[in-house]
């Protein structure tokens, strides 16, 4: 039994085309190294199915089968789907711890302490105005010494009190923006939805949409910022996702369904600003605790200051002096020279409203460190997870050069075995008969 | 350590040791220009609240230095005052004494008597002593004399309140003296304080008769140093609460070098300590700068034709 003439020449070819396919494939690797969620791809090569020959050997009568070259099965997209999902779950609690620490520095910033500006320090000049007066009860301009660190002391109340409301307002808004008509929750939905849509009609065509997959891969790492998801894949390729709390998915199949209503524990920087804004939320509580220390100083003072009350208000956004100089009360018999009153006020430092202010700083202070080192911490694991998955996907130019230079050369030997085929179909058809001639 | 190593993840592991040797560097920039550990709450927590009840303290205590000085300031005005009231009455009992003389003749006893009038005024005047613009002697009616000038006008015209000075915390000290106690209200109220008795001591050297004359050396004299005896246990008093004083002041001053000690051990930065650290850090991050500018640029292409 014989074998095809041109078989060879065919069996060439296949390998020219699988070295050129691969080629390209390497080239494309190449021009995407740098491609944000880019997965690097690599040809499945396969055996063609060989050509059955009966009875190849006379002798003993055996069959044999002949290789016939080679093909390109598939183009394989590198990735590992299990680091995807441990990285959307890392990378949204970075973007919730660092949204978090964002938020509560600039809540810190607005305390100013430890400074010689501080409402602290305004305290202290308030105690000691009183401590001067108490030295000259009489003294009109310790009076007014009194009146004017005490009015430093309220603006400085109504200011952090109005600092902390407008950075709750803007978390607030941010959040809106964020989850608006024209934000970006429903941006990325709406692409994901349409993704999924094209990836389904290429599956269903029975093609591997590589790059449709990565952009749509590379937008749910974008949405997983945002607050945690759940990916699921469906069989027809499409992926049903499941954002923070949101009773319903946000999309599924092609259906987008948003506005939905989230809770804190959405996670990421959704969670996080609805933490941190919302009633209840921590600036809220600073805002209440800063309260308490306004009610308290107004309190105590009050109490001794039997004439008149001293301060009116009892927050920290409305507490203000009531007082002009002259009826600043020193003593309790009205006698110009008593002081009683104005030791009892100087001694009130250091008392529960230094106290309570002094545990709001170390309130603060802390859960600043601990969102600061949350973050530290998510940094660390998002890196270590997205090393991981670089280490699968990512491109890497010192492979793919030696892919090239193997594809390369496998092109060139094939185009040698091509050649060796021809000049031996030549030399059956120039040179064979011509003996003697 | 993954086992496929990618330019991408040599690029950002470089970047992100870079930016970490970068932001310490930062820090400890920011340490060594200010001075200070602590330069917002989240650096230590509790060393902010900490800090800030220390500076509070120290606050606090300046001004119980200002009152403590003030209130010495005070009691040595009232210190003096009232020694000058014992030279007074010391003088006031010399005449005592030669007037109970027997041999002394009525103008000389009616001299003595117009002398006495005449240092019943100065002890009022003494007594009308000022510190800072307020009446030492009023009690808390600081801005009335205590006593009007004239010999039908004896009346104490401040109150018996008392004056104090806060010397630390939750301690006061009354500095103010009630001379009303010495003085008295004069002849009218009959009350055997020093200003009643001086008025009588004149009325009994002008008066002449031998009951007058028995009087000054024995009631008169008797009463006089009643007075005298209650005027140098004011001045003990007022010495005492001058080495009160005194006392807390140094005490004071020995807790604010505590305090400040402390305040600065929380607050300020070991220079010693951060200089170290910023040298290493220097010195990591020029590493760090010369390994990325290294590493970053081999690659195989490097070797290929």
């Amino acid at each position: 039994m014989s074998i095809p003439t041109l078989q060879g020449l065919q069996t060439a070819l296949s390998g020219l085309i699988a070295s050129q396919q691969a080629l390209d494939i390497a080239g494309h690797n190449i021009a995407n190294a740098n491609t944000e969620g880019y997965s690097r791809e690599r040809v499945v090569l396969e055996t063609n199915p060989p050509i059955t020959i009966p009875a190849a050997s006379p002798l003993t009568g055996k069959g044999a089968q002949l290789g016939t070259g080679v093909a390109v099965a598939d183009y394989v997209r590198i990735r590992n789907l299990y680091l995807d999902a441990q990285y959307r779950a890392q990378n949204s609690s970075l973007s919730s711890a660092s949204t978090q620490a964002e938020e509560l520095e600039q809540a810190q910033s607005a305390f100013n302490e430890p400074s010689s500006s501080g409402l602290s320090s305004q305290l202290s000049a308030f105690w000691s105005a009183w401590s001067s007066l108490a030295s000259s009860p009489t003294s009109e301009a310790a009076k007014e010494g009194v009146v004017s660190a005490a009015t430093q002391l309220t603006t400085t109340f109504n200011q952090l009190s109005a600092q902390l409301t407008t950075i709750a307002n803007q978390a607030g808004e941010q959040y809106t923006s964020l989850t608006g008509a024209t934000g970006q929750v429903q941006d990325y939905a709406n692409q994901i939805a349409q993704l999924n849509g094209q990836i389904r009609v290429a599956e269903g065509a029975g093609q591997q949409p590589n790059d449709l997959l990565d952009r749509r891969d590379l937008l749910l790492d974008k949405l997983s910022s945002l607050a945690q998801i759940t990916v699921t894949k469906q069989a027809d390729g499409t992926d049903t996702v499941t954002f923070g709390d949101a009773a319903k998915p946000l999309v599924e199949g092609t259906t987008v369904q948003w506005p939905q209503a989230l809770t804190k524990a959405a996670g990421g920087q959704l969670g996080a600003l609805l933490g941190l804004s919302g009633e209840g939320g921590t600036l809220a509580a600073y805002r209440t605790a800063l309260d308490g220390v306004a009610a308290t100083l107004a309190g105590a003072v009050n109490a001794l200051h039997t004439a008149t009350p001293f301060f009116t208000g009892a927050t920290a956004a409305t507490i203000a002096v009531a007082v002009k100089p002259s009826e600043v009360q020193t003593s309790s018999t009205g006698a110009p020279g008593g002081n009683d009153v104005a030791l009892a006020i100087a001694a009130l430092r250091g008392g529960a409203a230094d106290q309570s202010y002094s545990a709001l700083v170390e309130q603060v202070g802390s859960d600043v460190m601990t969102a600061k080192d949350n973050k530290t911490n998510q940094q660390t694991l998002v890196t270590a997870v997205g090393d991981q998955r670089q280490s699968v996907s990512g491109v890497s130019l010192d492979e793919e050069m030696t892919n090239l230079i193997t594809f390369q050369r496998g092109y060139q030997a094939s185009a040698r075995t091509l050649t060796a085929m021809d000049q031996m179909l030549e030399t059956l058809i120039q040179h064979t008969g011509q003996v003697g001639l | 350590m993954s086992d496929r190593i990618t330019p991408a993840m040599l690029t950002s592991s470089t970047l992100n040791d870079i930016n970490g040797a970068l932001a310490a560097l930062q820090r400890s920039t920011s340490e060594l220009s200010s001075g200070k550990a602590i330069l917002e709450p989240s650096d230590n927590p509790y060393g902010a609240s900490h800090a800030i009840d220390l500076q509070s303290q120290l606050d606090g205590l300046s001004s119980y230095t200002s009152a403590v000085q003030d209130g010495i300031s005070w009691v040595t005005t009232a210190g003096s005052a009232m020694a000058s009231m014992h030279e007074i009455s010391e003088r006031v009992r010399e005449l005592l004494v030669q007037s109970s003389n027997g041999t002394i003749n009525q103008t000389d006893l009616n001299n003595m008597g117009a002398e006495v009038e005449q240092l019943a005024e100065s002890i009022k005047q003494v007594a009308n002593t000022q510190y800072a613009g307020q009446y030492v002697f009023s009690g808390t009616q600081t801005s009335t004399a205590p006593y009007k000038q004239g010999p039908e006008a004896d009346e104490y015209q401040g109150n018996a309140g008392t004056i104090s000075r806060a010397i630390g915390p939750g301690a006061t000290i009354v500095v103010n003296t009630n001379i009303s106690t010495l003085l008295g209200n004069g002849a009218g109220s009959a009350d055997g304080k020093l200003l009643d008795t001086l008025r009588t001591i004149a009325q009994h050297m002008r008066g002449g008769t031998a009951e007058d004359k028995a009087a000054l050396g024995s009631t008169d004299l008797k009463a006089l140093d009643g007075n005298l005896e209650t005027l140098t246990q004011l001045q003990a008093t007022a010495g005492s609460v001058t080495n009160q004083l005194q006392t807390a002041a140094s005490r004071i001053e020995n807790l604010q070098a505590a305090i400040t000690k402390s305040l600065s051990g929380t607050m300020d930065a070991d220079i010693a300590k951060t200089t170290i650290n910023y040298s290493n850090e220097q010195a990591a991050y020029q590493a760090a700068l010369r390994a990325g500018a290294n590493i970053v640029q081999e690659s195989l292409l490097n070797f290929l034709h």
